[in-house]
C-alpha cells in the first residue's frame, strides 16, 4: 500500500546511517586496495590523452591533448562514474538515487574519491557529432549507501544502430563492470538523431533509481561548405543546423533543447535506500519531471539547491527552460525514460511539427533505394505528443509571427502536474519567446 | 538477497533451455514461418473448428494461474489462441464451441469486413456459444493481407484478461515470404510478438467462482507476457512439453543481412513501448494496412524507429535488419587476432556477398582493451568474445548459454517495471534476438 512518509525527524538517523555506511564502504575500499591496487585507478582509454589535467604530468583525465602523437580530432572522449547519490525534488524532499556522474577532465587518481556519492540526475548530457569516434569510459565507484550491494553497472546507448553486443550494455548478454573497475565503450557515430542512455543492469531497479540521461548526435550536414545547394533549391549556409541529414533543409533549427520525460516513485527509492523489498508491480510514480526536475525547478537556470545527504554536492545541474527569439526554429529532442507509463506533453499556444522519431528523420523510404530521390517527408503538426519509455521524437516549433511571451510545455496526464502532494508543479516547463 | 537467488534460479533454467534448444533437431526450411494452423479445407475455403475452455499455466515466479483460451477442437486449449493462417481471398469459416466456460463466449475479427455470424446464441456485440451444444459460426472473406488479432466479444474486459485472444495472419497473393503484395515487404523470417498482461487477482476470483465480484476497472497487472509466456519462458522452443497450454515461444533468430518480419500485436488492455535492441526497425503496416499514401505508391509512408508504441488491440508489421554496418571494427575479428576470414564485395554494395559482413570495416581491430575477467560480471548469454560466432574463454560457471557465439539483443517492453514476474526481476515482457554467425543453421 502507498503511504507518504513524513520527512521529519529522520535527519539525525540518516546522518548516522550515512556515517556508518561510509565507514563500511571505506573498509571495503581498503580491502580492495590490499588485494589489488590496480582496481583503485580507473583505466581510461582515450586516444591522445597522455597527460593529466595540468597538461604536464603523464597520466589520464579523458581529455586528449592536441600535442599528442595519437591525437585525432574526430575522437571524442568522456568519463562517467556510476554510483549513488541524492537529489532534491521540487518540494524540497531529498531522494536517494543511483546515477551517473561526469568525471571527464578529472585526473584518474582522483576519480574514485570525487565520484563516490556524487551521482547526478539526469545523467550527464552526452552530445556527439556525426562522424566522431566516441570512447566512453565507465568507472563503477560503488554505492556508498548500499554497501550490501555489489551491483555492476553498464551504459546502454539506446537506439545505437547496428549495435554490437559487447558495447550494448545488456548485462545478461554481455559484460558489466564491477565496483572499483572501468570499462571503455567504443561507438562509431554514424547516424544523427535523438537517442538516450541508461544503465541496463537490473533495469527495473537501476532505471527507476535514476541512471538515465540525454544523448543526441548532431548531423554532418551542419558542416557542409557554405552555399551548398540541395536538389530542391535549398541553400545551406555556414551556421545552419539540422536535426538530420535531410538534403532539403526541412529539419533546420536555430536552437535545440533536449527534454527528457521522467518520473520517480519515492516509495521505491526509500525502500531501496533502506534495504527493503522492491515493489515492481506496485511501482507508481509520484514525481513528474523534465530533465530531472519538477516545476518550478525546471525553469531555474541554476543548479538545484544541493541535497545535504550527499554533502551538498550539486547533483541537478540541468534545467529545461526553453528560450528563443521570435522567428527562430526551436528543435525539441523529446525522450521518455520513465519505467512505469506513457506520458503526453502539450504545447500551449504553439504548434509542434514532428520531424523525427527513434533517431531517424520522419521520412518514407527512398523510392528507388538508390538516391538521389528522397522519400516523402511524413511530418505532421500537432500540439501534443505521446511517448512511452524508450521512445524519442524530434519536434520543431517555428516561432515566426509568435508574439513574445511565456508559453508552457506540460503533461496532459494532469495528475503529474504536481510534486507529490504539492500542486502547481511536476512535469512542466516554460518556453520563453523574446 | 532473495532477488539475487531468484535470478540465479532463472539463469539455471535458462541454461537448460539453451542446451535443449541446441539439441533439438529442427526440420530444415527455406525460411522460418510462424507456427500456426491453416484449418481444414471446406467446400468454400479453410475451416477452423475452435473450442473455448479453461486450463492452468505455471508462471516463472511459481504461480499457478487459471486461464481461459481458444483451441483447435480435439486439441488443447491454449494461451494465446491458435494462430490462424489463411491466404488473401480465402472464404474463412470459424466455428466456436464453448467447452465449459461459465459464461457465453464469442470471437471478434477486427480488420475483417462483413463478418457473418450464424448459429449459437444472441450476444451483445456478436453471436456467442453458451455451451457444448451451442456452436456459433463466423464467416468472412480474408480480403486484405496482413497481421490481425482476434479475441472474445463477450465481456471482453474479463475474457481477454483470462486469455481469449489470438493472432490471424492473412498471407498475400505475392507469396508466403511477403507480408503484403508490395515487393518491399518481402522477408526472410517472420516472428509473432503478441503482448499481453495479467492481473492474478482476477484469475483467482474466477477460480473461486466469484465472477460477480470482478471489477475490470480495478485491474492491476502483475505479470506480462509475449506469446502467452513470461520471460524467460519466452526463450524456450515452441511446443515444449512442460508448458502444454503455452505452445508459442518468442525467441527471434536471424543471420546478418536477413530481413525479419515482426508481427506485433497489442493483445491486452495496456500500452507497451516495445524496444528492439540491436537496430531500428521499419514500420510497414498498422492494423493490416500498409503504410501507403495510395494505390501504386508502395509503402511510401514506412518509417523507422527503435521503440514501437504498441497500443491495445492494434497490430503492427515491421521489418528488422542487422548487419553490424559501420561499427568501425571487424565484428568477425581480425587475422592478427587469430580470426582470419575474407570479405568479398563484388557488387559494390559494401557487403560480402554471402556473409553480409560490412567490408570497409574488414580487418579493423576492436578499438579498446576489454577489462580483465575479475573486473567484470558476465551475462549468461555472453559468448566470452566480442566477435560474432566466436566462443571465448570465460571463468568457470560464467556464460555457457550461448551455443554458437551469437549476439544476443534483448527485445522488451521499455516500461521496465513490466520486466518482472510478480515483482521478481528479470522476466515479464522480454525476449531475445540472436544474430547468429552466417554458418550457423537456423531452422
Amino acid at each position: 500500500m502507498k503511504h507518504n512518509k513524513p520527512n521529519t525527524g529522520e535527519a539525525t538517523m540518516d546522518t548516522r546511517r550515512i556515517a556508518n555506511r561510509l565507514a563500511a564502504f571505506g573498509l571495503a575500499s581498503s580491502l580492495a586496495l590490499v588485494t589489488g591496487t590496480a582496481l583503485a585507478i580507473p583505466f581510461i582509454q582515450c586516444p591522445g590523452d597522455d597527460l593529466k589535467s595540468d597538461g604536464v604530468t603523464p597520466g589520464h583525465d579523458a581529455v586528449p591533448e592536441p600535442t599528442s602523437p595519437n591525437y585525432d580530432p574526430s575522437v571524442k572522449c568522456m568519463h562517467l562514474i556510476a554510483g549513488d547519490g541524492y537529489v532534491r525534488m521540487a518540494d524540497g524532499r531529498e531522494v536517494y538515487i543511483f546515477g551517473f556522474g561526469d568525471v571527464t577532465g578529472v585526473d584518474e587518481d582522483k576519480v574514485m574519491s570525487q565520484g563516490m556519492l556524487h551521482a547526478t540526475f539526469p545523467a550527464p548530457r552526452i552530445v556527439l557529432e556525426e562522424g566522431q569516434k566516441f570512447y566512453l569510459t565507465l568507472t563503477n565507484v560503488g554505492m556508498v549507501m548500499r554497501p550490501d550491494l555489489f551491483d555492476p553497472h553498464t551504459v546502454h546507448f539506446h537506439g545505437f544502430p547496428n549495435a554490437s553486443t559487447i558495447f550494448d550494455g545488456v548485462p545478461d548478454n554481455s559484460i558489466s563492470i564491477n565496483m572499483g573497475s572501468s570499462l571503455t565503450y567504443f561507438y562509431n557515430i554514424v547516424e544523427p538523431g535523438t537517442y538516450m542512455y541508461h544503465c541496463h543492469v537490473e533495469a527495473a531497479e537501476h532505471m527507476q533509481m535514476g541512471m538515465l540521461g540525454n544523448l543526441y548526435v548532431h548531423a554532418a550536414q551542419d558542416r557542409l561548405p557554405d552555399g551548398t545547394t540541395f536538389a530542391n533549391g535549398f541553400v545551406h549556409h555556414t551556421g545552419n543546423h539540422y536535426a538530420y541529414d535531410d538534403q532539403d533543409g526541412s529539419t533546420r533549427y536555430d536552437v535545440e533543447y533536449p527534454i527528457q520525460i521522467g518520473s520517480f516513485d519515492v516509495e521505491f527509492h526509500d525502500a531501496d535506500e533502506n534495504v527493503q523489498p522492491l515493489p515492481f508491480a506496485d511501482m507508481k510514480d509520484d514525481y513528474g519531471m523534465l530533465n530531472g526536475r519538477g516545476y518550478p525547478d525546471t525553469v531555474d537556470p541554476n543548479p538545484v539547491t544541493p541535497p545535504t545527504k550527499n554533502g551538498n554536492f550539486p547533483s541537478q545541474v540541468e534545467d529545461s527552460r526553453i528560450v528563443a527569439k521570435q522567428g527562430q526554429r526551436i528543435l525539441l529532442r523529446i525522450s521518455n525514460l520513465n519505467v512505469t507509463r506513457f506520458y503526453t506533453l502539450r504545447t500551449l499556444g504553439l504548434d509542434m511539427e514532428v520531424i523525427g522519431q527513434g533517431a531517424r528523420q520522419l521520412r518514407g523510404p527512398d523510392p528507388d533505394g538508390n538516391g538521389p530521390l528522397l522519400g516523402k517527408n511524413v511530418y505532421y503538426k500537432t500540439n501534443s505528443v505521446t511517448l512511452g519509455g524508450g521512445e524519442a521524437i524530434d519536434v520543431i516549433i517555428d516561432t515566426t509571427g509568435v508574439p513574445p511571451g511565456k508559453y508552457f510545455l506540460y503533461t496532459t496526464n494532469l495528475h503529474y502536474l504536481s510534486n507529490n502532494q504539492e500542486d502547481y508543479g511536476g512535469m512542466m516547463t516554460e518556453i520563453i519567446i523574446n | 538477497m532473495n532477488i539475487k537467488r531468484d535470478i540465479e534460479r532463472i539463469r539455471r533454467r535458462l541454461a537448460v533451455t539453451l542446451m535443449l534448444l541446441g539439441m533439438i533437431a529442427s526440420p530444415a526450411g527455406v525460411w522460418a514461418r510462424i507456427q500456426g494452423v491453416t484449418g481444414v479445407q471446406g467446400p468454400k475455403g479453410p475451416v477452423f473448428h475452435l473450442t473455448a475452455g479453461s486450463f492452468h499455466i505455471t508462471t516463472p515466479d511459481g504461480h499457478s494461474l487459471l486461464m481461459w483460451g481458444y483451441g483447435i477442437a480435439g486439441s488443447k486449449t491454449q494461451y494465446p489462441g491458435p494462430t490462424l493462417i489463411v491466404n488473401e481471398g480465402d472464404q474463412v469459416t470459424v466455428t466456436l464451441t464453448n467447452q465449459g466456460l461459465p459464461m457465453p463466449v464469442s470471437i471478434l475479427f477486427p480488420g475483417q469486413h462483413r463478418v457473418v455470424a450464424t448459429g449459437g446464441s444472441t450476444g451483445q456485440i456478436t453471436r456467442e456459444s453458451t455451451g457444448p451444444n451451442d456452436t456459433v459460426t463466423y464467416t468472412f472473406v480474408a480480403s486484405h493481407p496482413g497481421t490481425y488479432t482476434y479475441y472474445s466479444g463477450t465481456r471482453p474486459g474479463l475474457q481477454v484478461e483470462m486469455g481469449l485472444v489470438g493472432a490471424l495472419i492473412v498471407r498475400p497473393k505475392a507469396g508466403a515470404d511477403h507480408a503484403y503484395n508490395d515487393p518491399a515487404t518481402r522477408f526472410d523470417r517472420e516472428y509473432l510478438l503478441l503482448l499481453t498482461e495479467v492481473d492474478q487477482a482476477v484469475h483467482t476470483q474466477v477460480e473461486l467462482g466469484h465472477l460477480d465480484q470482478i471489477n475490470n476497472t480495478l485491474t492491476h497487472s502483475t505479470l506480462w507476457f509475449i506469446n502467452g509466456r513470461n520471460g524467460p519462458d519466452t526463450l524456450y522452443d515452441d511446443n515444449v512439453g512442460w508448458m502444454p497450454h503455452q505452445p508459442y515461444g518468442a525467441l527471434v533468430r536471424m543471420h546478418p543481412g536477413e530481413k525479419v518480419l515482426m508481427r506485433v500485436i497489442g493483445g491486452g488492455r495496456e500500452l507497451h513501448p516495445f524496444h528492439t535492441h540491436g537496430n531500428n526497425f521499419t514500420l510497414i503496416a498498422r492494423d493490416g494496412r500498409e503504410l501507403s499514401s495510395g494505390p501504386g505508391q508502395g509503402i511510401d509512408l514506412a518509417v523507422s524507429d527503435y521503440t514501437l508504441q504498441v497500443q491495445p488491440g492494434a497490430t503492427y508489421d515491421a521489418i528488422f535488419e542487422w548487419t553490424g554496418e559501420k561499427l568501425g571494427w571487424d565484428i568477425y575479428g581480425t587475422t592478427a587476432g587469430g580470426r582470419p576470414h575474407t570479405c568479398v564485395d563484388n557488387d559494390g554494395d559494401g557487403f560480402d556477398e554471402t556473409t553480409h559482413e560490412y567490408c570497409p570495416d574488414h580487418e579493423k581491430p576492436i578499438p579498446v582493451i576489454l577489462p580483465e575477467n575479475q573486473q567484470l560480471t558476465f551475462g549468461p548469454f555472453y559468448s566470452g568474445s566480442p566477435f560474432l560466432g566466436v566462443l571465448g574463454n570465460l571463468p568457470p560457471g560464467e556464460g555457457g548459454m550461448n551455443l554458437y557465439g551469437g549476439m544476443y539483443f534483448m527485445w522488451h517492453s521499455h516500461s521496465e517495471r513490466e520486466l518482472t514476474n510478480d515483482n521478481i526481476y528479470p522476466g515479464g515482457m522480454l525476449t531475445m534476438l540472436i544474430v547468429e554467425h552466417p554458418s550457423v543453421p537456423i531452422p
